[in-house]
């Protein structure tokens, strides 16, 4: 049927305001990982250190019920250190750590690699947006993917802990709830910020990947033997990122620095200000690669 | 209200000037925006579309500053790219809606006019493909739709027919002169094919290093064109071309065996040739009309401002 045939409708309606346009894009975004089967595969993988807790609260809980020495559950308790203290959800995100990395090198690439790479970009500018917009629409899909893998479950793990033991526990640790937002916050903010910066820059699934890796990977490995083994200062261990969010993380938890293993490390103001420059070059790259330079070729 | 109103209008990058000191006013309509590469057709709709601020002057585009209000004059602007611009991953009528969405409309709305806009463009079958397995002219069409989704007055197409084979070119200039004849949208088309102006504009404008060479009518353009003869003679052809050019006729070819092109003045009768012939013993073997296209005379309207062409 030629267009000859059809009638051109006109549209009359109510345009929103533009900051509207920042959930269709996290929306488009979350659809295209979310139809990946790799994806799923991945999050599967990473929800077994969850399940590995989950069950192991259920476990003592049940054997809590069962005629046991008090010093075998304790020992068992403090041996794991599934005791619902601010300790088990630092481990627990400490252990997330690596499958978040490799989620989000696939998520990153797909989420904003691809608009660089198949020339989205001006799809999406050319649109009544800013660049604002546009950022915070990407930011926003990617915060869901680093939630849905650590600050979720951990709140799924405190929710269980204290449906397991006592509802006491819901108020008087009420403060550990608010910490693992907060660490989560910190991990959201920092993850996404790098993350989107670099599949700007690298676009491709692999290149990120591999740059991903190294980032988190390699320099954990290079600041560890730098000060454990070749004896430089702590503050050596700022270039891994990772432990950064680590030492703020344990502050969100209220966990006293000095118990931070293994030692020595740097302050935690120190990661903090690591974490925040980084933060503040991500975002000033961002703001000059999608100028509107890019817009018409 | 005037569609485009242009006031000293130059964008410079660093040191390279991309546009300079351009004015111009364009009442609604079909507008071409000719230029080879490099003349600032580029610039220019960046700048028409509020995403880069001139580096000195000011203009409006329906009456919204394009310093200021480049959100608004966006919304009244659909912009379809030349490159895919496509979202990997995305169906037809998902990508026409997400556009909707971009633009302001609540999702519903968008998600119903995107259906309808698609059908309008006869992407009815294909909307719910995957937008990898669009073929070219699909892809333009779908280009198209996304630009028109939330019913714009103005659309700014970038080489709207780039890949296109003659007849989904064809297909496309139909549409976008219904557009523009039938449903009043003003089409400003930046294009460097000639035919593709012709076609569908009803004024141009020609850029050319940064500097506006020549705006009008395109039918005016047309005038402009000189009457062309393909004459081909026998005998010494030196007195019979001095008394040629001594009637105003100008000599563009001549390849030395008696083949010659020649443009004539208006008013020209075509036996003035034969006459001049007689005069100067010159036979003359063969006359035929051959008139200056739109695009030689593009390229010598360039070449007469003192530019050399691409």
């Amino acid at each position: 049927m030629g267009a000859s045939l059809l009638h051109y409708r006109p549209w009359r309606g109510r345009f929103r305001d533009p900051a509207w346009s920042v959930w269709p894009i996290a929306r488009v975004g979350l659809g295209v990982v979310l139809r990946r089967k790799l994806f799923w595969g991945l999050y599967a993988l990473a929800l077994l250190f969850f399940l590995m807790f989950f069950f192991g609260q259920y476990l003592l809980a049940y054997a809590d019920t069962m005629e046991l020495p008090p010093l075998i559950l304790r020992q068992a308790r403090g041996g794991l250190q599934l005791d619902g203290s601010g300790v088990m959800y630092r481990n627990f995100f400490r252990l997330q750590g690596s499958m978040v990395v490799v989620v989000l090198a696939l998520a990153g690439s797909m989420l904003m690699g691809n608009d660089f790479q198949f020339g989205s970009l001006p799809f999406y500018l050319a649109k009544p947006l800013t660049p604002r917009h546009y950022l915070v629409g990407k930011f926003l899909a990617v915060a869901v993917f680093v939630n849905l893998l650590t600050t979720v479950p951990a709140l799924a793990l405190f929710a269980q802990y204290g449906l397991l033991t006592s509802s006491d526990y819901f108020f008087e640790h009420a403060d550990l709830a608010a910490g693992i937002v907060a660490y989560g916050l910190v991990l959201t903010a920092c993850l996404s910020l790098l993350l989107l910066a670099m599949a700007g820059w690298l676009r491709r699934t692999i290149p990120l990947i591999m740059a991903w890796t190294t980032l988190f990977f390699f320099l954990r490995q290079l600041a560890f033997a730098l000060v454990y083994i070749l004896g430089y200062d702590a503050r050596w261990r700022l270039i891994d990122l990772w432990n950064d969010t680590y030492l703020v993380g344990n502050a969100c938890l209220g966990i006293e620095h000095g118990t931070v293993r293994p030692l020595p490390q740097p302050e935690t103001y120190e990661a903090a200000l690591v974490l925040g420059a980084v933060c503040l070059a991500c975002l000033t790259y961002l703001n000059l690669r999608i100028r509107a330079v890019e817009i018409v070729r | 209200m005037g569609l485009i109103d242009l006031d000293h209008v130059s964008r410079w990058y660093g040191s390279q000037r991309a546009l300079c000191d351009v004015s111009l006013h364009l009442e609604p309509g079909r507008i071409g925006l000719l230029g080879p590469n490099g003349a600032g057709k580029s610039t220019l709709l960046k700048i028409l579309l509020g995403l880069l601020e001139p580096s000195s002057g000011g203009g409006t585009i329906l009456g919204h500053d394009l310093r200021r209000d480049g959100t608004l004059l966006r919304r009244a602007i659909g912009y379809m790219p030349e490159a895919d611009a496509l979202v990997p991953g995305l169906r037809g009528a998902d990508y026409v809606a997400l556009a909707g969405e971009l633009y302001g409309m609540p999702r519903r709305q968008a998600r119903r006019r995107a259906h309808e806009v698609l059908s309008y463009l006869d992407l009815e079958e294909a909307r719910y493909r995957l937008l990898e397995e669009y073929s070219t002219g699909m892809k333009q069409r779908l280009k198209l739709a996304q630009a028109l989704v939330h019913d714009p007055r103005v659309l700014l197409l970038d080489e709207p027919t780039s890949g296109l084979d003659p007849a989904g070119r064809e297909v496309m200039l139909s549409l976008l002169l219904t557009l523009g004849r039938e449903h009043g949208k003003s089409l400003l088309l930046s294009t460097h094919l000639l035919g593709d102006v012709e076609r569908v504009c009803d004024t141009v404008v020609i850029l050319h290093e940064g500097q506006v060479l020549s705006q009008g009518h395109v039918d005016d353009l047309r005038t402009r064109r000189h009457d062309c003869y393909r004459l081909q003679i026998q005998g010494d052809p030196s007195a019979y071309l001095e008394e040629l050019r001594l009637e105003g006729a100008t000599v563009f070819q001549d390849n030395r065996r008696g083949q010659l092109r020649v443009a004539v003045p208006p008013g020209w009768r075509t036996r003035t040739f034969f006459a001049l012939a007689d005069l100067h013993g010159v036979l003359l073997r063969g006359l035929q009309r051959d008139d200056e296209d739109l695009e030689a005379l593009f390229h010598r309207v360039i070449e007469e401002n003192g530019h050399h062409g691409r």
